[in-house]
């Protein structure tokens, strides 16, 4: 649909600068100039600590996973473009799809999820976060 | 082409020409259900080909609707959306004999737990008694229930539905300990999957009669009986047996037996689905008696066709 591969073509557009600003070795002759200019040197630390502050989100990897266990519950080609604000329901899940997509999640990571908590999850995104704060909680 | 309109309505409310088919024929008005009376209709999308009628049910939706059906992804979820928002409209308006209501018209609201409803200030017509509605989809049937003065849940399933996930791995994780219990007891996969579809629709046209919100009333928490009428004895609908079997629930935080209050009934719809029905009993009748559930079922492709299907057989509930 045009209307989901625009923003899909705008979220990649607007991580890519980002990285590459980031990357300290090998990076671009900007990049090196902002470290001689000096107040860089301070900048780039905090840079790299805050990211790691910022990523309390899923990772990458749960959000592929359950990508596919998605796609593979709602019987979606290959080709689908899932991204992670991607709702259930626009894909077509009905209530017992949704049961079982969190079924497949649950045997996927070893957790276990409550009534109330399922019901709110309605996009990949919000299925990959539930699942790493069930994680983390695990002994 | 339709793809096309639905993509532009999202952008240019302006294109919609007010265009409405001379071959097509009015809706075809309806008197209200009686009491303990529900009237499901339903739609086929596969019976549903012409994009000029697909454009006149997309003119009947709101501005909030139609974001909705665009925002389905690819073309049979559209049109899914697109029909089954037409039928609540169509079907509703059908009922206001008094004084006609368009359609598009109407207003909807949600209850505080997310339950759609008629927002009824709207509608000019104020004697007519609330009616409650509820609809269900499957890819190929659109259902909506229609009552009375009582609230209504219903849930339709294709009968050859198979699951992901094993049926009893299922069931053990997601119903109650007796329903795992009897589909245990059944050897034949194929026919424990039928039951399990079964089970699953009640459960599921309970707790949207119900209103209160899928969290509120998690499956665990309530048991569904199929029960002969004279001795209570508990059977399972799908073994040969002919006697009529009555549907019950039983909840295990019912402290006041607020689970006698509803009512089953489980169709056979249209020899591809099941269609569970919960409503509400009416107490008016005073003494221990119940009526039973009467029902009405109608095929339609609104402003094309109705067919009133007679014989649907019922497979569980006292009608």
């Amino acid at each position: 649909m045009a209307t989901i591969s625009a923003i899909s073509a705008t979220f990649g557009a607007s991580l890519k600068p980002c990285f590459k600003n980031n990357k300290v070795t090998g990076g671009t002759s900007t990049t090196l100039k902002m470290v001689r200019a000096g107040w860089a040197k301070n900048v780039f630390p905090t840079l790299r600590t805050s990211r790691f502050n910022v990523c309390c989100a899923a990772k990458p990897e749960t959000v592929q996973k359950v990508c596919e266990i998605v796609k593979k519950q709602l019987a979606l080609s290959d080709e689908t473009e899932l991204t992670p604000e991607s709702k259930f329901a626009a894909l077509g899940a009905d209530s017992l799809d949704t049961v079982e997509i969190v079924m497949g999640l649950e045997e996927e990571f070893g957790i276990s999820v409550e009534e109330e908590s399922s019901q709110n999850i309605t996009t990949v995104q919000e299925a990959a976060d539930l699942i790493e704060k069930l994680v983390q909680k695990k002994p | 082409m339709l793809l096309r309109r639905i993509r532009n309505c999202f952008m240019n409310i302006r294109y919609f020409q007010r265009n409405l088919s001379a071959a097509s024929s009015p809706l075809v008005p309806v008197p209200l259900p009686s009491r303990m009376e529900t009237h499901l209709w339903y739609i086929l999308p596969n019976e549903v080909k012409s994009e000029t009628l697909l454009n006149q049910y997309l003119e009947l939706l709101s501005p909030c609707e139609k974001e909705n059906v665009c925002r389905m992804r690819g073309y049979q979820l559209q049109k899914r959306a697109l029909l089954a928002r037409a039928l609540v409209r169509t079907t509703i308006a059908r009922y206001q004999t008094k004084c006609p209501v368009h359609p598009r018209s109407l207003k909807f609201k949600k209850n505080i737990y997310g339950k759609p409803e008629v927002e009824w200030e709207d509608v000019d017509d104020r004697q007519l008694p609330p009616l409650h509605f509820n609809i269900s989809h499957t890819s190929s049937l659109i259902a909506c229930g229609v009552t009375v003065n009582s609230p209504i849940g219903i849930d339709v399933e294709e009968k050859q539905r198979k699951l992901k996930n094993n049926v009893l791995a299922f069931a053990r994780r997601y119903f109650s300990p007796y329903e795992v219990e009897l589909l245990t007891a059944i050897s034949d996969p194929e026919i424990q999957r039928q039951e399990f579809i079964k089970l699953w629709t009640l459960k599921e046209a309970y707790v949207k009669a119900l209103g209160r919100g899928f969290s509120a009333v998690p499956f665990k928490t309530f048991t569904i009986w199929f029960r002969t009428a004279m001795e209570g004895e508990i059977r399972l609908p799908g073994l040969g047996d002919s006697e009529a079997l009555d549907i019950v629930v039983d909840s295990f935080n019912d402290h006041e037996k607020l689970t006698n209050n509803w009512q089953f009934v489980l169709l056979d719809l249209a020899g591809s689905h099941y269609a569970a029905i919960c409503i509400e009993k009416d107490r008016t009748t005073g003494g221990e008696g119940t009526l039973p559930m009467k029902f009405t079922v109608r095929r339609t492709i609104p402003y094309v066709e109705d067919e009133c299907v007679p014989g649907v057989v019922a497979i569980g509930g006292l009608t």
